[in-house]
C-alpha cells in the first residue's frame, strides 16, 4: 500500500530504540530501514513509502513504513 | 437417652478432633530456646537463675544480643526435650514465657551484584519458585534478532539455533534486542556478575529473524517456530509483532503446539485495544507490559488478546531504574553494556522463563502450562478494559500449583476460541465478570418476584422476565467479548445492569449513585404504568434492581463519590428497599402480565 505522510521524525524509547515518523495528525508509523538522513529527531518531513503488511519488528508501535522517498520540510 | 448418648459421641469427638490439631505453631523448625525473664525480676535474681539452669542442664544461656538485656531476653540451645524439661523447671516461675526460637527461612538472594536493581524479578517472587525450579532441562527459543555471548550469559547453556536473515548457523546478535531477552529468561546468574535471569539453568536456542534495523518478514518468521519445534524447543518466546493475519504464521503456530511447544508472545507497544500479531493468534499467549508500579505501561497494547500481564518497564527520560536491566550490547561498537529497555518486549521473556520453570516440573501440554500461568496470576480486581489478562505473572504461584498437580480446565471460552467455533476477529476474556455476585442477583430477582407472586397472583411474562434481567445482571458476559480493533464499549454496555450503565462506557465497576438508585426504576414505572405490557418491564426492572442493589451493597458498595464505606451500603440497602417497595406497589391484585 503506497502512501505519503507528514510528519515529525522522532525516536521512540522501546528495546534499544526505534525511529518513527508521528504523522501531523498523530498516528504513529515505525519507520522500516529508513535512510541516514532521517535519523534526526523533531526533523520535519514528508515520506513517500509503502506499508509493509509482511514484516514484523520487536518496536510494535504501529505500522511499518518502508521510505520510498522523502523531502525535508521547512 | 439415645440422644444423651449421641451428643456425648458427639462431644467427645470435638474434644479428640481440637486436642490433637496441631495447628501453625508446631509446624517450624528449631535448635534453641528463648527464655523471657519477668520484668519485676531483679538483675541478681535472673543471673542466679541463669547459673542454676547452667548447672541443671549443663547449657550456657546467652543473651540474644546487645539489646536483650533490657528486655530479659536469653537464648539456650536446645530441642523439644530441653524446651519440656525448662518448662517444667523452677525458673518456669521467674519467666513470661518459655518458647522454641523458630528458624524464619529467608529465600537466598542470588549473588549477583546489580540484583538489587532488578524490581521486576522480586515482582513476579521468582526467588521462592528457585527453591524448586532454576528450569534445568527445559529449552526457550529465542526468536529475535539473535543472541551474542556477553559475559553475564557465559554459565548459560545453548543449543544450535539458526540466523534466518543472513541464512547461516551461528546467530549472533548486532542490535542488542534479543540477546537483552534472552537475558531476561536465562541470565547467568548466582556468578558474582551482573544481573539474574529467570530460567538460568535452563537452554537457549537463539533464532535469528529481526536485522540490525529490528524488522523481519513474516516467511523468516514462521520457519523459525517450526525449527524451533522440530529441534527440541519447548517454548518459544516472540517478543515482536506487527503486520496482518498470515496463514502461514498461523500454520506454523498450530504445528508448534501440536508438538507441545508453549509461545508467548508481546502483546505490542502502540497503547492500543487490542493485541497485535502474533500475539492474536490462538494458542499464543499474549503478554501485556506493567510499570515498577505494578500498572499497565503507558505504551502496552491492552484488551483483545491479552492472557496475562508482566513486567515490562517504564522509564522516566533518561531515568533508567523503571526500565528491566540486563546484560546485552552496545549496537554500535558490539561492546558488552548493561542496559535498562522497556516494552512488551521485555514482558514476553518474564512469561517465557516461568513457563519455562513449569516444563522444568513437568508439565509438558501447552494449553496445562496456560492454564496454570493464568490461575496462578495475581488477580487484578476491576479490569474493565482487560489492561491485565488473567493477571499479574506470579513465578512461585505457578511453580507451586504445577507442583500440586491440581489443575482445573475451567477455561471454556478458550476451548471454543481455539476449536474454531468462534471467528477468531473476537475474542473473550472469561476473567473479566465476577461471576457469583450476577448469579446471585439473577436469582434473586426471581426469588423475589415469586415472594411476590404468592401475595399478588400475576402471569409469568417475557417482559418481566426482561425487565428482571435488565434490573438485575444486564447481559453480563457480553462484557467479556472483543472484536479486535474495534472500541469494546458497546458490549459494555450490553452486558451491563441499569445500575451499572453509569460507569459503562468509561469501564469502571464503581457504581454512579444516579444509575444505582431507585430513579430509572421510578420513571420507568411512571412512564409505563398505563401499558398493559410494558409495565410489567418496569416493574421486572424494579424487582431486578432491588437483587442488583441489595448484592452490590453487601459484596462491592464501592460508588462514585461515596467510597465504599457504610455510607455506600447504606445509600444501596435504602435503595434496594424503595424498588422493592415500589414493585409492591405497582403490582395490583390480580394484575395479569399479557405474554
Amino acid at each position: 500500500m503506497s502512501m505519503q505522510v507528514e510528519g515529525t521524525i522522532e525516536r521512540k524509547g522501546l528495546g534499544p530504540g526505534t525511529w518513527a515518523l508521528v504523522s501531523n495528525d498523530g498516528k504513529t508509523y515505525e519507520l522500516h530501514n529508513p535512510p541516514a538522513d532521517l535519523h534526526k529527531a523533531g526533523l520535519n518531513v514528508k515520506v513517500k513509502g509503502e506499508i509493509r503488511e509482511d514484516i514484523m519488528s520487536f518496536a510494535m508501535i504501529g505500522p511499518i513504513l518502508e521510505v520510498k522517498s522523502f523531502e525535508v520540510l521547512g | 437417652m439415645k440422644k444423651l448418648l449421641l451428643l456425648g459421641l458427639f462431644l467427645g469427638g470435638l474434644w479428640l478432633a481440637i486436642a490433637n490439631f496441631t495447628g501453625l505453631a508446631h509446624q517450624g523448625t528449631y535448635d534453641s530456646i528463648v527464655l523471657d525473664f519477668r520484668e519485676d525480676v531483679g538483675a541478681a535474681q535472673i543471673e542466679e537463675q541463669v547459673q542454676a539452669i547452667a548447672k541443671q542442664f549443663n547449657i550456657s544461656p546467652r543473651l540474644n544480643s546487645e539489646f536483650s538485656l533490657a528486655d530479659h531476653v536469653f537464648v539456650v540451645p536446645g530441642d523439644q526435650k530441653l524446651l519440656r524439661a525448662l518448662k517444667k523447671s523452677e525458673v518456669r516461675k521467674y519467666t513470661e514465657f518459655i518458647e522454641p526460637n523458630y528458624i524464619y527461612q529467608a529465600f537466598i538472594a542470588p549473588n549477583d551484584p546489580d540484583y538489587g536493581k532488578q524490581w521486576n524479578l522480586r515482582s513476579i517472587n521468582v526467588e521462592a519458585a528457585w527453591d524448586e525450579t532454576k528450569g534445568k532441562g527445559a529449552t526457550v527459543a529465542v526468536i529475535d534478532t539473535g543472541i551474542s555471548p556477553v559475559p553475564d550469559l557465559a554459565k548459560t547453556t545453548f543449543v544450535k539455533g539458526y540466523d534466518f536473515v543472513n541464512d547461516r548457523v551461528e546467530a549472533i546478535d548486532d542490535n542488542g534486542h534479543g540477546t537483552h531477552v534472552a537475558g531476561t529468561i536465562a541470565q547467568s546468574t548466582n556468578n558474582s556478575f551482573g544481573v539474574a535471569g529467570i530460567a538460568y539453568e535452563a537452554n537457549l536456542m537463539p533464532l535469528k529473524v529481526l536485522s540490525s534495523s529490528g524488522g523481519g518478514n513474516i516467511a523468516d518468521i514462521a520457519e523459525a517456530i517450526r525449527f524451533a519445534a522440530d529441534n527440541g524447543a519447548q517454548v518459544v518466546n516472540m517478543s515482536l509483532g506487527g503486520g496482518g493475519e498470515s496463514q502461514l504464521m498461523k500454520e506454523a503456530i498450530d504445528y508448534a503446539h501440536s508438538k507441545e511447544v508453549v509461545i508467548v508472545a508481546a502483546a505490542g507497544n502502540s497503547n492500543e485495544n487490542a493485541a497485535a500479531y502474533p500475539a492474536r493468534y490462538p494458542y499464543v499467549i499474549g503478554v501485556s507490559a506493567l510499570g515498577p508500579s505494578g500498572t499497565k505501561a503507558p505504551y502496552s497494547n491492552f484488551g483483545a488478546g491479552i492472557d496475562i500481564s508482566a513486567p515490562g518497564g517504564s522509564r522516566d527520560g533518561d531515568d533508567p531504574a523503571g526500565g528491566i536491566l540486563q546484560n546485552t550490547i552496545n549496537p554500535e561498537t558490539g561492546e558488552s553494556v548493561f542496559e535498562a529497555y522497556q516494552g512488551t518486549s521485555m514482558a514476553a521473556p518474564h512469561v517465557a522463563g516461568v513457563a519455562a520453570l513449569l516444563k522444568a516440573e513437568g508439565i509438558s501440554n501447552p494449553d496445562e502450562v496456560e492454564d496454570v500461568l493464568k490461575q496462578s496470576a495475581l488477580k487484578v480486581e476491576n479490569d474493565a478494559l482487560n489492561h491485565y489478562g488473567a493477571g499479574k505473572l506470579d513465578a512461585a504461584a505457578a511453580v507451586k500449583l504445577a507442583t500440586r498437580g491440581r489443575i482445573t480446565f475451567c477455561d471454556f471460552f478458550r476451548w471454543l476460541r481455539d476449536n474454531g467455533y468462534l471467528n477468531p476477529r473476537f475474542w473473550i476474556d472469561g476473567g473479566v465478570i465476577a461471576l457469583w455476585p450476577k448469579i446471585l442477583m439473577v436469582i434473586g430477582s426471581y426469588l423475589l418476584a415469586w415472594f411476590l407472586r404468592n401475595f399478588f397472583p400475576f402471569t409469568w411474562g417475557w417482559s418481566l422476565s426482561t425487565g428482571l434481567i435488565a434490573g438485575s445482571s444486564g447481559l453480563f458476559f457480553l462484557k467479556g467479548i472483543y472484536l479486535f480493533d474495534a472500541p469494546q464499549w458497546p458490549f459494555r454496555v450490553l452486558g451491563s445492569s441499569i445500575a451499572e450503565l453509569g460507569g459503562a462506557i468509561q469501564g469502571t465497576t464503581t457504581l454512579n449513585p444516579i444509575f444505582a438508585s431507585v430513579l430509572i426504576p421510578l420513571a420507568l414505572i411512571v412512564l409505563l404504568l398505563g401499558h398493559s405490557q410494558w409495565k410489567w418491564f418496569a416493574i421486572g426492572t424494579a424487582i431486578g434492581m432491588t437483587a442488583c442493589l441489595g448484592v452490590s451493597a453487601i459484596l462491592s458498595p464501592a460508588m462514585m463519590w461515596m467510597g465504599d464505606g457504610i455510607a455506600a451500603r447504606i445509600f444501596l440497602l435504602v435503595n434496594a428497599v424503595f424498588c422493592f417497595a415500589l414493585a409492591r406497589l405497582a403490582v395490583q391484585p390480580g394484575g395479569a402480565s399479557t405474554t
